[in-house]
């Protein structure tokens, strides 16, 4: 069963997330925000809030609160759930005069990320939307993953089981590097490897990490053919991939 | 010494790929087995005789996993399967079982301390699950206590809550203890009073990926008495351990007596068989529950039983491959300690478990233990190891030779170690 406080910080804290990594690599996402500086606060009741920047035609998203143009407030995971799903509006609580930013350049970078995030196989014959999509996918699913372990009740236990220490996740081949750092059953997700990880995961490609995230490859065979490759402190990998398995459930 | 090359193993493995989930599943495949990487490892066999198994590509191997302990004669003993084939000659899988299940079962009753009867079945696993049922037909009570990171097979009551196919419902009368925490075990007892059906551990602690532990002086007496005051079963999980340290059960080499012990592994020198032996007291409670299975009292495995163990005990196989996991483990250390490694040894020698104790990832474990197995000696990375009664000084003693040249190799990747 999907847990909406789970799938709230999965909405504002691996997608909504992606919004940087897509103006980093798309550059028609970069051409929305060419010309915009301005902050915006995500602040929905029991969800950590978020603070997304737009400057100097780059995009970054924090953990956290900040200096902010716009605050939009969501009662609840379920209300900020809804407005991810097009079914309910936001209550901004400040920047009034700036609220031509979100029904315009913002729905704009919103819907391109939705374009990068929901592949077909039509699209996916693309070999740069497919980079994009697969980059954008592991994000996704990595960041998605750390929620899962830090407020899904399930995922809680299997996030209790992974070992104090750092997986470090690799793309080969073009794709993301990715540091999954667990303390005390919390799990927290940064982009690079940590030096003294004690276990690694990881993808000889960008292909098999996007069939792997995305159900079309089984990452078990795969690691019989070598093109995943697991090493290190393995139960630390193990129990990650058992949150990983909740990811798709959650990303639906 | 040249690196074995596996072109065979992997066609095969392709082949599999299309018609076998994970193309080998579970703990002989790949990902559960953590071949690691997986381009060291073979993946399909040949053919097996004693300590050594060859595998498709014709590559020879000292066989220290002996396929995770039913190997304890050696393969193909000779003994061993000619009263099986001898069985079979007269009928196998038969409507009315062979009297030779009863013989069996005195041999059993004779041989293992506690053993008042015995029910056979297949698997481990499926002597664990029938001990935790008699335990609960026995006291009329739901809970069992199991110690944190032991196994006791894959149903799904072994299992936990967050893994795939598993419910809640499946694992909520299981309650968790550290091993050899007694204060802690006493605790849950007294939270639970009454309640507990059975408590369920292997006669030592050994987990995957962790130094094997021993019980503590006096915890096992602590521990039996504990249950006798609370009526509690108390199950002993041989099926790794069985035979290899004791023949009369390795409650008995550790001093106490088990209400239930359950053996696979070693029983029948590889034949499919496994049996919860029991005491008196449970028998009416055992033949209550429901359990059967199509293949439980087939004759060959049983034959097979008899000859293995006979062979054990005359023999004295346990204490035989303890001296030889001593001397195998002893040497590995001093090469290691030569390089600068620090090869941490524990658990009984018969099933020793192994690590390189200089980083706390295993990798460089990892690195040593592939670099054996391309050489020709077949370690695994997360497991306890097993002697055979088949290994000779000089298997022994190659692979040391092996392990000395693996040491160098991964010495030569990383020589800021030591």
């Amino acid at each position: 069963m999907l847990d909406d406080l789970t799938r709230g910080c999965i909405n504002l804290h691996a997608i909504l997330r992606n919004l940087e990594d897509l103006c980093d690599l798309d550059p028609d996402a970069r051409g929305i925000i060419m010309n915009k500086n301005l902050s915006i606060l995500f602040a929905a009741k029991s969800i950590p809030p978020a603070l997304l920047v737009f400057a100097k035609g780059k995009c970054k998203m924090t953990r956290g609160t900040g200096h902010h143009d716009i605050k939009l407030f969501f009662k609840s995971p379920q209300h900020f759930n809804r407005m991810i799903d097009g079914l309910a509006s936001p209550i901004p609580l400040k920047g009034f005069t700036k609220i031509s930013f979100l029904t315009g350049e913002f729905s704009k970078l919103a819907e391109r990320l939705a374009y990068f995030l929901k592949p077909t196989p039509q699209l996916l014959e693309d070999e740069r939307y497919s980079e994009i999509n697969t980059i954008l996918t592991a994000y996704t699913a990595f960041y998605a993953l750390a929620e899962i372990g830090n407020n899904d009740p399930i995922g809680k236990l299997n996030a209790a089981r992974i070992a104090d220490g750092t997986v470090g996740i690799r793309v080969l081949n073009g794709g993301p590097e990715i540091s999954l750092i667990a303390k005390g059953g919390k799990l927290e997700i940064k982009k690079g490897i940590e030096p003294e990880a004690r276990a690694f995961m990881t993808f000889d490609s960008l292909d098999t990490a996007s069939g792997i995230l995305n159900g079309g490859l089984d990452s078990y065979a795969c690691i019989g053919n070598g093109s995943l490759e697991i090493k290190g402190y393995i139960p630390m990998v193990d129990n990650m991939n058992k949150l990983l398995a909740q990811v798709a459930a959650y990303l639906k | 010494m040249e690196t074995y090359k596996y072109t065979k193993s992997r066609e095969y493995f392709n082949r599999a790929l299309k018609v076998i989930p994970a193309g080998i599943y579970g703990h002989l495949g790949p990902a559960e087995g953590c071949f690691i990487p997986v381009a060291a490892f073979p993946f399909f066999s040949q053919k097996a005789q004693g300590a050594y198994f060859w595998d498709v590509d014709g590559n020879r191997f000292i066989d220290y996993m002996c396929a995770y302990g039913p190997n304890v004669l050696g393969y193909n003993d000779a003994d061993v399967d000619a009263a099986a084939l001898k069985q079979l000659e007269m009928g196998n899988c038969v409507t009315s079982p062979s009297p030779i299940m009863v013989e069996l079962a005195e041999l059993l009753v004779d041989t293992v301390a506690m053993a008042d009867w015995v029910f056979f079945a297949k698997n481990g696993g499926d002597v664990t699950s029938l001990a935790l049922m008699t335990a609960r037909a026995a006291t009329g009570r739901s809970k069992v206590i199991l110690i944190k990171g032991g196994y006791h097979g894959v149903a799904p009551w072994t299992q936990k809550l967050g893994y795939p196919g598993i419910t809640e419902a499946d694992v909520i009368n299981n309650i968790y203890v550290e091993w050899n925490n007694y204060n802690q075990l006493e605790a849950a007892v007294k939270e639970n009073t009454g309640q507990i059906a059975c408590l369920m551990a292997t006669p030592y602690h050994h987990p995957v990926f962790e130094d094997n532990k021993l019980p503590d002086v006096g915890y096992w007496q602590k521990v039996r008495k504990l249950c006798t005051d609370q009526g509690i079963v108390l199950a002993i999980d041989d099926v790794r351990c069985g035979f290899r340290l004791d023949v009369a059960g390795s409650d008995n080499y550790f001093g106490f007596k088990a209400d239930l012990i359950c053996f696979c592994k070693a029983l029948a020198n590889g034949w499919n068989l496994s049996a919860l032996c029991g005491i008196d007291a449970l028998k009416e409670a055992v033949s209550s529950v429901m359990y059967t299975g199509s293949y439980w009292l087939s004759a060959m495995p049983f034959a097979a039983a008899i000859a293995t163990l006979s062979k054990l005990k005359k023999l004295n196989g346990p204490q035989v491959m303890q001296a030889t996991g001593k001397q195998l483990t002893a040497g590995l250390q001093k090469i290691a300690a030569n390089y600068g490694f620090d090869l941490a040894i524990s658990g009984v020698p018969s099933l020793f478990y192994m690590r390189i104790a200089n980083d706390d990832s295993l990798l460089l474990h990892q690195e040593w233990v592939a670099e054996c197995v391309k050489r020709g000696i077949f370690f695994t990375n997360h497991h306890n190891q097993f002697i055979n009664l088949a290994l000779t000084n000089e298997d022994i003693e190659f692979t040391h030779q092996v392990a000395d040249e693996a040491f160098q190799a991964v010495k030569k990747r990383h020589p800021e170690v030591g």
